[in-house]
């Protein structure tokens, strides 16, 4: 069953269509991948998805309710969590208190049930961090779990962000390149960890990646954009053979005539 | 030796040196400490708003004086008992707190500085202006507070009357900023598009710093016309603006407990100057800019940086295991 449609959405920026008409559908429990070139509107994609940018048309469902429209943190509070290219991790924060501010829409809180501290918001702070523990435990990070978050070294906020968005227990998880920048060991660390995300949280999972190695070694299918618009959906194999995918990337083959 | 110095020992020594004041120190002393007491409430209110949710806004000094004007007007024209005035004043300026809020809500950094205060000089306009019920530029004078059945004169009855609401209004604080409330406002003061993705409503959470922060301000107005027992509109000019800021700023951005500390330096500071008027604002400017310049963190950061036991954790339980 699919999980997310994402059906002919289009969304320009002054002259520039940054998305045209793009369509696919995720299922329940895959790891979908979004390649494409440099300004392909992959993060534009994310980011309409979690409406964040508002599309011009078309329309996305999740579960069968219709996202679109739907205010941003109306959205995460249905399920759908994200990171970012850039790590948006608050300053001024622990690395667990980071991590509980994730966990936000499952608490009851107000500023009058705060302020008096009432019975359910302490027993609810304490599932919070308690929870916020468990996720940090489950990513190996727990030992940084009173560090400033952003103190960290790069690849460690990258996992910190993951952190916060699970301890929400989103269904869907919209990562954008959460490899970028990390050494060829950590890369597999994070393939093993998007793996044992899906196993063991049933999340499903759409990502942008650069990183061709771990593309081809989680993603079930891939979808790849070009200028704003689909030009392939596939298995990796379908994918890297396809013709127009080399296209985007390479170019196409010129004859070059040397004369003198 | 520094251990000795964690906060909760200076903060339970405060307490004991605000408590036993009024019967060892003159009136003149004893006025002071609850200015400074009421400037504590200003302060904590300002820096929910200011260094929390990190909302460039100046409303506090307005809403200061409509919990002045509410209040001191009650009792002057009807002559309600503070019990009723003191709670009208602070509940009309959270009303007028969150009014303000609703607009104030679509502005950010300085266009949202300059609207608050542009409504700081019109609610000045209006306290000066509307001479029918505000009595005009020379204010009016309010009846002093009448503690009975209590065997207590009016300033050393305002004075615990004081002390008790800074013992409840600044404890209530540090349980909200300990709270997914607290967090929330870090978390959009941070990044509002990382807040948002995380389920956190915006409008809601910057309308509950403006509301929470309204409350502390019109609760510190209608005890600053019992106070003084005058009210006249330049008591909420800009100049109490910077004083609200620089409390803020010099005790400790995005600190409760700095803003505690930052409102007892600024209030000694006061009334040190007392007498050169002229300094007052240089020294003001002076020491924002040395802390901007030098300790950016304000006086709590170098606390901080020195003693153990003066963190202040965005949570309440899960401390290092």
């Amino acid at each position: 069953m699919s999980k997310l449609i994402v059906s002919d959405v289009s969304i320009s920026f002054g002259g520039l269509k940054a998305l045209d008409s793009v369509s696919f559908d995720v299922k329940q429990g895959e790891i979908r991948g979004i390649i494409g070139p440099n300004g392909a509107g992959k993060t534009t994609m994310l980011n309409v998805i979690s409406g964040i940018n508002k599309a011009d048309s078309g329309k996305i469902t999740f579960d069968g309710t219709l996202l679109t429209g739907l205010k941003t943190n109306k959205i995460a509070s249905k399920g759908i969590g994200r990171t970012f290219q850039a790590t948006k991790l608050f300053k001024g924060m622990t690395v667990l208190e980071n991590v509980m501010t994730g966990a936000h829409s499952q608490l009851h809180a107000n500023p009058f049930s705060a302020a008096f501290n009432f019975p359910f918001v302490a027993k609810e702070e304490k599932q919070a961090a308690d929870q916020a523990y468990e996720v940090l435990e489950f990513m190996r990070m727990e030992r940084f779990a009173d560090h400033e978050a952003t103190l960290l070294s790069f690849g460690q906020q990258r996992l910190v962000e993951i952190a916060r968005v699970l301890v929400g227990k989103p269904q869907v998880l919209l990562l954008d390149e959460p490899a970028v920048g990390l050494s060829v060991t950590r890369v597999g660390e994070v393939e093993d960890l998007l793996k044992r995300i899906r196993q063991e949280w049933g999340i499903t999972i759409v990502m942008i990646e650069h990183v061709i190695r771990l593309v081809m070694g989680v993603c079930d299918r891939i979808t790849v954009l070009n200028s704003g618009e689909k030009i392939a959906d596939g298995t990796a194999d379908e994918v890297i053979n396809n013709p127009a995918v080399e296209r985007a990337y390479l170019g196409s083959k010129v004859k070059v005539n040397v004369t003198d | 030796m520094q251990a000795l110095l964690a906060r909760r020992n200076i903060v339970a020594v405060g307490i004991i040196v605000f408590a036993i004041l009024p019967m060892v120190a003159n009136a003149y002393i004893v006025f002071v400490a609850n200015l400074a007491l009421m400037y504590i409430l200003l302060s904590v209110g300002l820096n929910m708003l200011l260094g929390y949710a990190g909302q460039l806004a100046f409303p506090n000094a307005a809403l200061f004086g409509v919990g002045a004007y509410t209040s001191g007007l009650l009792r002057l024209e009807f002559d309600l008992p503070y019990w009723i005035t003191l709670p009208a004043g602070a509940a009309f300026a959270t009303l007028i707190g969150l009014a303000i809020a609703l607009p104030a809500l679509r502005l950010r950094g300085l266009y949202l500085a300059l609207a608050t205060i542009a409504f700081a000089q019109a609610a000045l306009w209006v306290f000066g202006h509307w001479n029918s019920v505000t009595y005009g530029g020379a204010g009016f004078r309010v009846p002093p507070m009448d503690f009975s059945p209590l065997p207590l004169d009016p300033p050393t009855g305002i004075y615990y009357l004081t002390l008790i609401i800074v013992l409840v209004a600044v404890p209530l604080g540090w349980n909200i900023v300990r709270s997914r409330i607290g967090r929330a406002w870090v978390a959009l003061r941070e990044s509002e598009v990382a807040a948002e993705t995380l389920g956190i409503d915006l409008t809601r959470y910057k309308a509950y710093a403006y509301v929470v922060s309204g409350l502390y301000a019109g609760t510190a107005g209608a005890l600053f016309s019992a106070l003084l027992g005058i009210v006249t509109p330049e008591s909420f000019d800009l100049f109490q603006v910077i004083v609200h800021f620089c409390m803020v700023i010099v005790g400790g951005i995005g600190s409760l407990w700095g803003g505690v500390l930052g409102a007892v330096i600024l209030v000694g500071l006061l009334e040190v100057l007392r007498t050169f008027r002229d300094l007052q604002e240089i020294a003001f400017g002076g020491l924002l800019l040395f802390t901007v310049l030098v300790v950016p963190g304000g006086a709590i950061a170098m606390i901080k940086r020195y003693l153990p036991g003066w963190n202040e954790p965005l949570r309440r339980i899960g401390k290092k295991r």
